[in-house]
Parts: structure tokens; C-alpha cells; sequence
């Protein structure tokens, strides 16, 4: 019982590091919120819906900024997707970087598209990887029988 | 063309002065205007051109520039500046050559003329003088050779001798007295024998000269003196003067008779005159000569003739005739008396004949000699002829005439001429010395002053113009100045408008940025509202949290607007508001932090004001926030009043208003943005505008009355030192003012009486015609109301009491403990012993109060009502125990009201709770608080009195006391029965029969201003009437009733599409109300039964906006982008009839359609007017809600304008989508 208490209070801390440093916001919060008995795994369904979304998406941009002569128009579209999908499952830095894309594409500087990208990857990659080790622990406590729910 | 033409005179009024200017100093300032003058027509030229966007660079290309094109610039300006010099000389200079050469040339020829007719006359003279000279030689010589011929007889020789001599003389008398001019004439006979007349000039004597008769025989020396002679063929003077040694003698004659009139004398040889002798005529024709004599200082001119015999063999005698050169002279001096200058003549070998002077002309050593020129004791003369040798030598022109002009003689100029007279013997030189001054004097003289005058005026033209090109220069590189100046304003003014621009959109970009965390902040403020284990002290703290969080993202959300204002793009809404509940909610949040001030806050609103009114709620919240805050500031101690009136209404139709309402329609005219405009015109038409005014009235220090104008200005303090001791920008008032006049109002600084500010304004807002008359629902004056109000502070009792009164409630004031024990002995134990005749000498109270506690005593059936402050009571010790008991004892009689402080503790309240007492509000007590306490308390008495009247309907009035004292403990048993579950009353009645989200909306219900406003409301009340039975017609749907009212006309579609954060909060206490009354329905699900369609392209926000609206009992549809909603709205009414005829049952597919703005294929614009399009002519209207990701308005004025209904921002606000849905579905339905 013990182990699970403090697995819960790990979790707790994981998480509150996650807002602390910026990676989700009272989004997500609302996301946890929805979640209950008619909606179980309803975070982890969105967070990977998230995932795929994204994953194409970045794909798109990778491949737009690929051509020679770059569709500012298709890429700001998409940038915008990401932006409010992120938004939705308050990634909140992803969130970010996305406005400073979309500047960069207003501005048609594709220099500076390519550098957001690139953040936008990055910031990908560790929300991925803190959302994934979040849901690891959820797991977890569940399977040692406890509650994630405060 | 204009430029260059400018810079030359730039060149030229610059250049010359620094030219000319002998002090370095000014050389250099004069050289730096120049180049900066460059400098900056440079510059002005780049300017134009580079300074958007390389400042810098230009700095930089200026400054190694300008070096080079100083000194190029500089240098050809000077070598213009020197042309233009050159130029003016060169005229002068040539005005000056042709006036003067042309004069002194004809002066020259006209001079020549007049030298050369001068020096003609003399030689004329000289002429004459010769001629009549040789005129009379001749006639001498003819008379001579006929007497002669006559007597050469040689028979009678002595006598023919004496004879011819005699006739001889009596010739030679004649001629010589006809000729005055004559010197002498002498007859030398060839033996010897001279017969001569001479005239002394000198003393005017005549003298008969001859030689000694007797000595010369005619005859004895005739034939050998003529052998001789004819052998020598000559005489010689020798045997004239020398050898013969003859005897000479002189008589003096009688000038006119020629009588001798003296003795004959003997004169000596050197005395003698020139006797012409044969030497002189050595071959026998005429000879000249210019001979010198004792007598005469003149030289004389004298000819010599030889007499010939018959044959014309011999010489008979030599005639000789002297002439005085006198007369020549004479005409000089006369001539050059008149024309000034010198003249002489000279013979050919250099000896003076004549001068112009008087000078001597003879060297008069011992023997009367000739001089030569040169040695002329006359200076001019000498001089002349000096230098004529000097020149000429001997080598004279052949012609022997010299023109020569400019000698310098001495110290003057002159003219010499010389002219050559050529007689066959005695050839002249004539010269004269003319002084240049005499000719050329005046020409010479005007010239130098023309020139003088000339250069002077050249120079004078020059400075002038310099002058002058400097001052038009100046003012034109003043102009240039202030155009470079103009053209530098223009790019800040363009630069500080773009950078307005940015910051504008930096704050539209940063919104969105700054409204997610204060939305977290109340989300999780929401939580903790939710949380169960809240005591309620922490409860309403959280709830102020909130309330400040709310009002700190409405700062957010006003600076964003203020970035629009500064603009010119502010839109007010036109929204109707409840502004006394504004206000209230405004005062009760600045009570909160007047607290630690000791400073009263009073809220003072008359009753006429209209309750609803039309306008921008946040506006005017911002305005009094803003007055409150700056009051706040400057007031340590005392009170702070916010009065506020109606104008005199209906004066829409006014004249003197008239402006304002034009004002106001043309600013509403202006909003095109605003939502649903052509909807609020059309309501404002029917409203009423009417003028309120507000009065902000503090204690603080006060604003200096010069500053009253001042203050308004934005950055602008009264005193500099208040940001040092209160902080602040100074941009609050500035913001009031702009706001006000926005709303058509004024605002200033009245004079006030007393220390402190009151600043007046007036706001000019419609009120709806419908809900103008609904004010002041309970009606006070028949229930037989007293009010004690016993409050510390002074002006809020004051108001409250004055208010109670003016409503015909009676009202007695206690401002302290003792105070309050007085008035209550004075009212109960008075009362209780109604005919207490000590009343009067205990208790020696005014009259005022006396009449007072009359009119109570007269009343019939009084309720009296106590207000108590918490802080009368004594908290610092446990004394407020007593007191509360000691209250207590009156508990039954009356009706307490407990006025709470912010701080006050959780055991007091506890403890007070525990006694029964259930009225609490929390300061400051105002005018809609009373409101509810005294219709709580009426209410309370109907229900008694109802309650009596049933169990015992012949109840005997004197029992009516006990009655209510029974009741009263009925109640106090009731109450604290569940006064544990009173603390969460709410929730746990809730919690009976809902579940948790539903348990959590009305958890929060107490958090919307209008719950804590009327906080007295409280839950033990609720329940026991709850309980009693619903059929009472003061069931609680009624007590919300009139409340009621009022989110359904609020919500109207113009209120409910406004996403802004500020309406949130009515927002959300209008969806509570409505989830608590659907409660009454399902009180669970409060979309439960809404089909709604949802538009979304991206999965994760389609699947959580899902499961958002299913949770709220709704069913969803979601479709992935316009194209496929337009479809599945399309798809329900396949054909055409069908759908007509689902149309006339009233069905919709769908209640309301959610759609994401950005989507592929078909977005929500396109999509939505596809749908608006499809709806023409059918009536149907689905609300549709914009989903989108911008947070600026102009996005929301987009939606609106493609026929949207309302908008949502992104991430989707679960409170704020639920709201929104229902107004716009109860709408509908």
C-alpha cells in the first residue's frame, strides 16, 4: 500500500514538474477532468489521438519545407492544426513554438520555418516522451491497484 | 533646377563673408554653417530615401562623406563668389576708362589746338616785327641810294657832301619817327662817317648820333677808300670802332619835332649803340641778327642793308635798323596771363629771344649779353628747356616740333610743344609750357572721383547684396531646416504609429499568451470552490480570489482594449447591465482593501435610477474601478462616497441634450464592428437615453484646483511625489476621461467643501422603456419597520438611515457600544412598560429621538430591525461574548443583523450562528443589501403571522410577543439543527438529489457577484422556507424571480456572443441559475437533450469537445470539415418537400452546430454561410458557433458577419461553451 502511495505522490510530483515547466497547461487539467467512468483512458485516447496527428503532421511540414519552392499557405494551414490540437491537450510549449511558426510563415521566411521546425520536433519529442512516462505511472498505480484520480 | 540655383546663392552670401571676415573664429562658424547647411540637403535628400530602414549606415555615410564634398564645395563656391567679384570690378572699371579716356582724349585734341594757336601768336608777332623790320631797311636803303646817287657828284665834293648828309639825316629822321617801333637806324658811310637815331626805351630820350665830321674828308679818302675797298671789298669794324678811333657824339632830339634840344656830347665807345658796319653785309645782301644792348633789356633784332652806288658796283654805305624784341614779349606775358603756363622763344642755337616772364633776358655781367634757355633764371623755363635738352640733345626732330605731354617739372605736369619758325636767317624755336593742371586739372580731378565713386558704389553694391543673399539664404535654409525638421516629425510620427501598430499587435498576439494562465488560475480557483472540505470563511476567501483573478484578467483584457482606444477602434457594447449590481459588486471589492485603510466605503445610489441599463458594463465598471482605486490612494482616513442620480430623463427629445444624443448615435454609428449593430440601434431607438450622474467623493488629500484640468492627462499626477509615496502611471484618470467621453459624458474636479476630491461625471445611457418601472420591489412603508442602525462608520449610517427614512422606515443610529445599550433600553424597556412616566428624566434623550421613540410607541405591530457592526463589538478580549449576550436578550423582540467584517473570525460567527442570529451581511451595508434584509425579515413576519393565524387564527394581541418569542426559539432549534450542514447547505440539499458536476455548478453558484452581493441569502433561511412547503408563494422560484427576469432579457443574442471574460462571471451565475432551475427538471445534464453538431478538423479537439457536450447529456454528431456538415445538415432533408414539411412541425436536425473556423475542403466560413444560404426563406435559423483559435475580435466580427451566432476561443472554456449553448438554445426552443 505504501508502494503505491508513493507512486501516487510521484506521480503527482511528475506531473506538477510537467505544469511547472511549462509542458502542459490547465488544459490538460480539463482533459482529467472529462475523464470518468463512461470515458475511462479517455486522456490516453486523446493524448494519442494527439500523437498520430501530429506525427503527420509534422511529416507534412517536413516534407512542405522540403520542396524547392515552399506552399506558405498549405504549411501555415497545418501549423495551425498542430497549434490547435496542442493547444486542445494543453501542450503548452508546442502550443508556443506553433505561433512563432506561423509568424515565420506569415513572413514567408523559411529560414525561420525550418528553425520552428526543428522546435517544434524537439518540443514534440519531450512532450511525447513526459506524456508517455506519465501514462507509464498511471499504468502503473493501476496495476498495483490504486487510483490516479485525486 | 531651383536647387542649384539656391546653392549658389548659398555659395556666394556664405563665402564672401567668411572671405572677407579677418577673424578665424567666425572663418570656421561660418564654414561649419556652410557644410551643415550641405550636410543636411545631403542628408534631406538620403533621408528620404534610406532612413526607413538604415539609419545607422547613413549616419556613417554622412559623416565620410561630408569631408570631402565640404572642401569641393567650399572651393567652388569661393571661385564663384571671386567671379562675381571680377565681374563687378571689370564694370567698373570699364565705366571708369570709357567716361575718363574718352574726355581726356578730346580734352588732349582740343588742348593741342589751343597750345598750338598760342604759340602761333607770338611767332605771328615775331613775324610781324621782322617784316615791318625789313620793310623799313629797304625803304632806309632806297632813300639812301637815291640821296647818295644825288650827290656823288664829285665837283662839288665838300659841299655836295655836307649837303647829302644832310639831307641824308633828314631821310633817316623821317622814317625813324615814323616808326616808333624802332630801335635805331644807322648809316655807316663807306668812309666812315655814321649818321645813326637811336631811342632809349628806358628813359624815352632821342638821340642824333655821329662821328666826327672833321676827320673824314669825303674827297681826300674817297678814291683811295674806295680803291681800298674795292680791292678788300669789305670793311671791318676794326677800322670802325678800333683803329679809326673816331669821335663820337650824341644829341638828344625832340622825340616828335626832331629838333635838336640838346649840346652835342661826346660818348664813350663802350656806350655806343650797334652800328651796322660792313662786316655785316660781307657779301652784300640783307643779313639778321639778334643783338643785345646797354639800353634796352631786350634783345634786339636787328637787319643790316648795303647801300650800292648807281652801278650797283659799290658799296656805298650799310644801312642797319634795330628793332626791340620788347613787344614779342609783351604779348607773351598778356597771352599766357590768360591761359597760365610759360612760354619762350629761343633762336635756334638755345638763346631766349622772349619769355612769358619777366625774368631777365639778358646776362647782364658787364657787357648785356644773350642768355642761353637753360639758363633762364625763370624756373618753369629752365626746367622745360632742361629737360628738352635732355631728351633731344641736338638731335631735334627735323621738323624741330615736339609735342610732349605729362613732363613732370618740379612737382607738376605739363604740357611742352615746341615749334619751329624757319626764317632764311634767322631761323626760331618757339616753345610752351602749359600746365597739365590747367587742361586736364578738372578731367584729371572728376576721374579720381568717379573712380573713387565708382569703387565706393561697387563695393557698397557688393555688401549689399551680400547682405542681402545672406538674410533670403538664411530664411531659405530656415527653411530648409524646418522642412528636414517637418520631413523628421513625419517619419517619427510614421514610426511611432507603426511601432503603435506592433505594440498593438504584440498585445493582440500576447492575448491570447496572458489570458491562458489567468484562465488556470480561475479553473483552479473553480477546483478548489468545488473542493468539499472548505470551511466557509476560506470558501468566500477563495471566491474573493476569484472575483480578483476575474477582475485582474478583465485588467488584462481593458489594456488590450486600451491598445484600442489609443487607436481609435475601442467598440463600447451595448449590452443591457444591471449598474446598481455593478457598482455594488465594485464597491463591496474595494471594501475588501479599504479595510487595512480605515476608510468607509459607502455606496450611495438614489432610487430613481433606472436598475437595467444599456452600455458597455465593463466600461463603466472600469471607470468607477479606476476613480475608487485613485480615491483609494489619497485617502488614509475618513470615507469614500459614490453618489450616484438620474439626470432628468426622457430627454432624448430635449434640446440641450440634443448634441450628446447625436454624439452618442454617431459613435454608435461608428461601431461596424460591433456585434449585432443594426440590432441595437434599433433597440436603443426605443430606449430611453438618460443622463446619470456620479459623484466620487473622498477625504484624501485633495487635488490642488490648478491641477483639476491636469489630472486627466495621461501621465499626468497632481503632485510629482505620489508615485514615490502611492506608485502608479497616472494613466487611470486619463483612461476615465476617454472613457467617459466615449460614452458621451464629462467628467471633472468639483469643488467640495471640506478636505478631500469630488469628482463628478455624467454617463449617458439608454435604459430599456420595459424595465425602467421595476425598482424597489418591496414595499417598506407598510410593515412597520425599525431600524436601529448601529454602524461605526458615520456617512454609510447616515445614507442607510436617510435612505430607510426617505422609504418611511423608521430609523434610530447608535455609533457605538454605549450608544446601542442606550437605544435599546430606551426602546424595549420603554416599550415594555408602555406607560413608563420616568421615561423622560432617565433618560434625558433629544427630542429628535424622542419623537421617534413616540412614533415607535405609536406603532402598531412594529418589527424592529438591529444592524449591528462587528465592529462594535469589543473583539480584542473576550468581553464580545458579553455583549453578544447581553444582545442576545433582545433576540426574540427583534431581529438582529449582523454586519460582518472581512476579518472577522470563524468563532464569532460560529458563536453568533449558534445563537441563532442568521442575518449576516458582510460590509459595507448598502442600499440593495438592506433591501434584502428587510424583505428577509418581512418575509420571516408574514410567515409568522401566517403561521400563527392557522395554529391560532383568535391569537389575543397582547400574545403576540410570546408568540414571536416561542417562534423565534422554534426557529433558533430548527436552525441549529443542521447548523453544521447550514455551512454547506447548499451543496448537501444539492448533493441529495445530484451528482457531482451539477453538485460543482452549484458549489459555484455563491460565486457569482450577484449571490455574493446578496450573501445575507443564506442557506439556513432558504431551507427552512424550502421545508415549510412549497406552497408559499415565497418559494425560492419566487424569491429568484425577480432575478429571473433578468438573465432571460439578458440573454439576448448580443449579450451572449460576447466572449469577453468580463461577462463571464454573470455569464456563468446566469448558467447556474438556469442549470439550477433545468435542476428542477433533471438537475443533472444540463445540455440533456440538445443534438448538436460538431464541426472539427482536428482529432483530438473533435474528441474532446465529444466528450465535453456528452458529459453534458448532449448528443453529438462530429463531422471532420464544413464540406461534411453542410452534408449532414443536407442529408436530414434530402429532398426539398420533406424538409418543408419538417419545417412546419418545428424540428431541426440539429439544436446548434459547433464549427472550427479553419478546416480543409470547406472551412467554417464558407460552411456556415452554405448553411445560412440553404436557411433563406425558410425562417430556420440553427445557431452556429465559431470555434477558433484567434482570440481577436476582428475574428469574432468575421464570424459574426458570415451569419454565426456566437464564438468560442480555443481552448474551448467548459463553463464558458456550456453558457454559451444554452442562451443560444433556450433561445431557439
Amino acid at each position: 500500500m505504501d508502494g503505491i502511495v508513493e507512486l501516487q505522490r510521484q506521480l503527482i510530483d511528475y506531473t506538477a514538474s510537467l505544469f511547472h515547466e511549462g509542458f502542459l497547461d490547465e488544459q490538460f487539467n480539463q482533459l482529467q477532468q472529462l475523464e470518468d467512468e463512461n470515458n475511462p483512458g479517455f486522456v490516453v485516447e486523446v493524448v494519442t489521438l494527439f500523437f498520430e496527428d501530429a506525427d503527420r503532421l509534422l511529416n507534412e511540414l517536413t516534407k512542405a519545407l522540403g520542396q524547392p519552392s515552399v506552399d506558405f499557405k498549405s504549411l501555415d494551414a497545418h501549423v495551425h492544426q498542430l497549434k490547435g490540437s496542442s493547444s486542445s491537450i494543453g501542450a503548452h510549449r508546442i502550443h508556443r513554438v506553433c505561433i512563432s511558426f506561423r509568424n515565420s510563415c506569415e513572413e514567408q521566411n523559411v529560414e525561420g520555418c525550418l528553425k520552428n521546425l526543428q522546435q517544434v520536433k524537439h518540443e514534440y519529442s519531450l512532450v511525447k516522451d513526459r506524456l508517455e512516462t506519465l501514462f507509464r505511472m498511471e499504468q502503473q498505480i493501476l496495476n498495483a491497484g490504486g487510483s490516479v484520480r485525486r | 533646377m531651383a536647387e542649384s540655383k539656391d546653392e549658389i546663392h548659398f555659395e556666394s552670401s556664405e563665402c564672401s563673408p567668411a572671405s572677407t571676415s579677418p577673424m578665424g573664429g567666425k572663418h570656421r562658424y561660418l564654414f561649419h554653417r556652410l557644410c551643415s547647411s550641405w550636410d543636411k540637403s545631403i542628408s534631406l535628400k538620403g533621408r528620404r530615401i534610406f532612413h526607413r530602414d538604415v539609419e545607422k549606415e547613413e549616419f556613417q555615410y554622412a559623416s565620410s562623406h561630408c569631408l570631402t564634398s565640404y572642401y569641393s564645395v567650399f572651393v567652388v563656391r569661393l571661385a564663384i563668389m571671386i567671379m562675381l567679384a571680377i565681374l563687378i570690378g571689370l564694370l567698373t572699371i570699364l565705366t571708369w576708362h570709357f567716361t575718363k579716356i574718352y574726355t581726356t582724349k578730346s580734352l588732349n585734341s582740343l588742348a593741342y589746338g589751343l597750345r598750338y594757336e598760342l604759340l602761333q601768336r607770338p611767332v605771328l608777332r615775331m613775324w610781324n616785327i621782322l617784316n615791318s623790320t625789313s620793310e623799313i631797311t629797304t625803304a632806309q636803303v632806297k632813300l639812301s641810294q637815291y640821296v647818295i646817287r644825288r650827290y656823288s657828284n664829285p665837283a662839288n665834293q665838300a659841299e655836295q657832301v655836307e649837303q647829302l648828309y644832310e639831307a641824308m639825316r633828314a631821310i633817316t629822321w623821317s622814317l625813324f619817327a615814323s616808326r616808333k617801333a624802332l630801335n635805331s637806324i644807322t648809316i655807316n658811310y663807306k668812309n666812315g662817317f655814321v649818321q645813326a637815331f637811336h631811342r632809349d626805351l628806358k628813359d624815352n630820350n632821342t638821340f642824333y648820333i655821329y662821328s666826327d665830321l672833321a676827320n673824314y674828308s669825303m674827297g681826300a679818302s674817297n678814291s683811295n677808300e674806295i680803291n681800298s675797298f674795292s680791292t678788300h671789298q669789305a670793311w671791318d669794324d676794326k677800322a670802325l670802332h678800333g683803329n679809326y678811333s673816331a669821335i663820337w657824339y650824341r644829341e638828344p632830339l625832340d622825340p616828335v619835332s626832331g629838333e635838336k634840344i640838346g649840346k652835342a656830347m661826346k660818348i664813350a665807345p663802350e656806350d655806343l649803340i650797334n652800328i651796322a658796319g660792313f662786316s655785316q653785309v660781307p657779301d652784300g645782301v640783307a643779313s639778321w641778327h639778334v643783338a643785345v644792348s646797354k639800353f634796352t633789356d631786350s634783345p634786339l633784332l636787328s637787319a643790316a642793308l648795303p647801300v650800292w652806288d648807281s652801278s650797283n658796283k659799290t658799296i656805298m654805305a650799310v644801312v642797319g635798323v634795330t628793332t626791340a624784341l620788347y613787344s614779342v614779349g609783351q604779348l607773351m606775358r598778356e597771352l599766357v596771363e590768360l591761359h597760365s603756363g610759360h612760354m619762350y622763344l629761343t633762336s635756334q642755337e638755345g638763346y631766349l629771344l622772349a619769355t612769358s616772364t619777366s625774368a631777365p633776358l639778358l646776362a647782364n655781367s658787364t657787357k648785356p649779353k644773350l642768355k642761353m634757355a637753360v639758363d633762364c633764371e625763370d624756373d618753369v623755363i629752365r626746367h622745360g628747356a632742361e629737360w628738352l635738352q635732355r631728351t633731344y640733345g641736338n638731335n631735334f626732330p627735323p621738323s624741330h616740333e615736339v609735342h610732349v605731354e605729362n613732363v613732370k617739372l618740379g612737382h607738376q605736369r605739363y604740357y611742352i610743344d615746341s615749334f619751329f619758325l624757319k626764317l632764311k636767317r634767322l631761323p626760331l624755336v618757339g616753345v610752351i609750357i602749359i600746365p597739365r593742371k590747367y587742361i586736364m586739372g578738372q578731367v584729371d580731378e572728376r576721374a579720381f572721383k568717379t573712380l573713387v565713386i565708382l569703387i565706393s558704389a561697387s563695393l557698397c553694391i557688393l555688401v549689399i547684396g551680400c547682405v542681402c543673399i545672406l538674410i533670403l539664404t538664411n530664411g531659405v535654409s530656415k527653411e530648409m531646416n524646418l522642412r528636414a525638421e517637418l520631413i523628421n516629425q513625419l517619419e517619427a510620427r510614421r514610426k511611432a504609429e507603426a511601432s503603435s501598430n506592433y505594440k498593438s499587435q504584440f498585445l493582440a498576439n500576447m492575448s491570447h499568451e496572458l489570458r491562458t494562465p489567468m484562465a488556470a488560475v480561475i479553473g483552479l480557483l473553480d477546483i478548489l470552490i468545488s473542493d468539499d472540505c472548505l470551511t466557509n470563511e476560506q470558501y468566500s476567501t477563495v471566491t474573493q480570489i476569484r472575483k480578483c483573478s476575474t477582475a485582474l484578467l478583465r485588467l488584462l483584457n481593458n489594456i488590450l482594449d486600451l491598445s484600442k482606444v489609443e487607436s481609435g477602434k475601442l467598440v463600447l457594447e451595448d449590452a443591457e447591465f444591471d449598474l446598481g449590481r455593478e457598482l455594488e459588486g465594485l464597491v463591496d471589492m474595494f471594501s475588501v482593501q479599504c479595510i487595512n485603510h480605515n476608510v468607509e466605503t459607502v455606496l450611495d445610489l438614489s432610487d430613481d435610477m433606472p436598475k437595467v441599463v444599456r452600455g458597455d458594463s465593463a466600461r463603466v465598471v472600469q471607470i468607477f474601478a479606476n476613480l475608487i482605486n485613485n480615491s483609494i490612494k489619497f485617502t488614509p482616513s475618513g470615507h469614500i462616497i459614490l453618489r450616484g442620480w438620474c439626470g432628468n430623463r426622457n430627454s432624448s427629445v430635449g434640446s440641450p441634450n440634443f448634441h450628446l444624443d447625436q454624439k452618442k448615435s454617431r459613435s454608435l454609428q461608428k461601431c461596424r464592428e460591433k456585434p449585432n449593430a443594426n440590432h441595437s440601434k434599433k433597440t436603443s431607438l426605443k430606449d430611453n437615453k438618460v443622463i446619470l450622474w456620479f459623484e466620487v467623493d473622498d477625504t484624501g488629500c485633495g487635488i490642488d484646483p490648478s491641477k483639476w484640468d491636469s489630472v486627466f492627462e495621461s501621465f499626468e499626477q497632481a503632485d510629482p511625489s505620489t508615485t514615490r509615496l502611492h506608485g502608479g502611471t497616472g494613466l487611470g484618470l486619463c483612461i476615465v476621461r476617454n472613457l467617459v467621453n466615449k460614452m458621451g459624458g464629462d467628467i471633472k474636479v468639483v469643488k467640495k467643501e471640506g478636505p478631500g476630491t469630488l469628482m463628478r461625471l455624467c454617463l449617458i445611457l439608454s435604459a430599456p422603456m420595459d424595465v425602467i418601472e421595476q425598482q424597489c420591489a418591496v414595499d417598506l412603508t407598510e410593515n412597520g419597520l425599525v431600524v436601529l442602525l448601529a454602524q461605526q462608520g458615520n456617512m454609510g449610517r447616515l445614507i442607510t438611515s436617510k435612505w430607510l427614512q426617505k422609504n418611511g422606515v423608521c430609523t434610530m443610529e447608535a455609533s457605538d457600544w454605549n450608544g446601542l445599550t442606550q437605544v435599546l433600553r430606551e426602546l424595549f424597556h420603554a416599550r415594555s412598560s408602555v406607560h413608563n412616566t420616568d421615561f423622560d428624566a432617565h433618560y434625558p434623550a433629544k427630542e429628535e429621538l424622542k419623537s421617534k421613540l413616540l412614533n415607535i410607541r405609536d406603532m402598531r405591530n412594529p418589527v424592529f430591525v438591529i444592524v449591528v457592526d462587528m465592529g462594535l463589538l469589543d473583539l480584542s478580549t473576550d468581553i464580545w461574548k458579553e455583549q453578544l449576550n447581553f444582545l442576545h436578550r433582545y433576540f426574540g423582540r427583534a431581529k438582529f443583523v449582523w454586519v460582518l467584517n472581512h476579518d472577522t473570525s470563524n468563532t464569532i460567527k460560529m458563536e453568533i450562528r449558534r445563537k441563532g442570529h442568521v442575518l449576516m451581511v458582510n460590509k459595507p451595508l448598502y442600499k440593495a443589501k438592506m433591501i434584502h434584509i428587510l424583505d428577509a425579515v418581512i418575509k420571516e413576519r408574514n410567515l409568522e403571522l401566517q403561521r400563527k393565524n392557522m395554529t391560532a387564527p383568535r391569537m389575543k394581541e397582547g400574545d403576540l410577543h410570546e408568540f414571536l418569542e416561542i417562534d423565534s426559539t422554534h426557529f433558533e432549534a430548527a436552525s441549529s439543527d443542521d447548523s453544521d450542514i447550514s455551512e454547506v447547505g447548499g451543496s448537501n440539499h444539492v448533493s441529495a438529489d445530484g451528482d457531482k458536476p451539477v453538485e460543482k455548478v452549484a458549489k459555484s453558484h455563491p460565486s457569482s457577484p450577484y449571490h455574493m452581493n446578496n450573501s445575507l441569502v443564506n442557506e439556513n433561511e432558504y431551507l427552512e422556507e424550502h421545508n415549510m412547503g412549497k406552497e408559499e408563494s415565497s418559494s425560492p422560484s419566487s424569491s429568484y424571480g425577480t432575478e429571473d427576469n433578468q438573465p432571460k432579457s439578458q440573454s439576448t443574442k448580443e449579450s451572449s456572443i460576447s466572449t469577453e471574460d468580463q461577462d463571464e462571471d454573470s455569464e456563468c451565475g446566469e448558467t447556474q441559475r438556469v442549470t439550477s432551475s433545468s435542476k428542477a427538471v433533471d438537475g443533472k445534464k444540463s445540455l440533456e437533450g440538445l443534438k448538436i453538431l460538431l464541426a472539427e478538423d482536428t482529432p483530438v479537439l473533435q474528441r474532446v469537445a465529444t466528450i465535453m457536450l456528452e458529459k453534458m447529456g448532449a448528443a453529438v454528431v462530429a463531422v471532420g470539415d464544413g464540406q461534411q456538415a453542410v452534408e449532414a445538415l443536407g442529408c436530414m432533408f434530402p429532398a426539398e418537400d420533406r424538409r418543408r414539411e419538417s419545417l412546419q412541425k418545428g424540428i431541426t436536425p440539429y439544436d446548434l452546430i459547433l464549427m472550427d473556423c479553419q478546416m480543409p475542403k470547406m472551412d467554417g466560413y464558407e460552411a456556415t454561410k452554405a448553411i445560412r444560404k440553404s436557411e433563406v426563406g425558410t425562417g430556420l435559423h440553427i445557431p452556429i458557433v465559431a470555434l477558433t483559435a484567434h482570440a481577436m475580435s476582428c475574428d469574432e466580427a468575421k464570424c459574426l458577419e458570415v451569419g454565426m451566432d456566437a464564438y468560442l476561443t480555443k481552448p474551448i472554456d467548459f463553463k464558458m461553451m456550456v453558457s454559451t449553448i444554452l442562451s443560444l438554445t433556450k433561445r431557439t426552443s
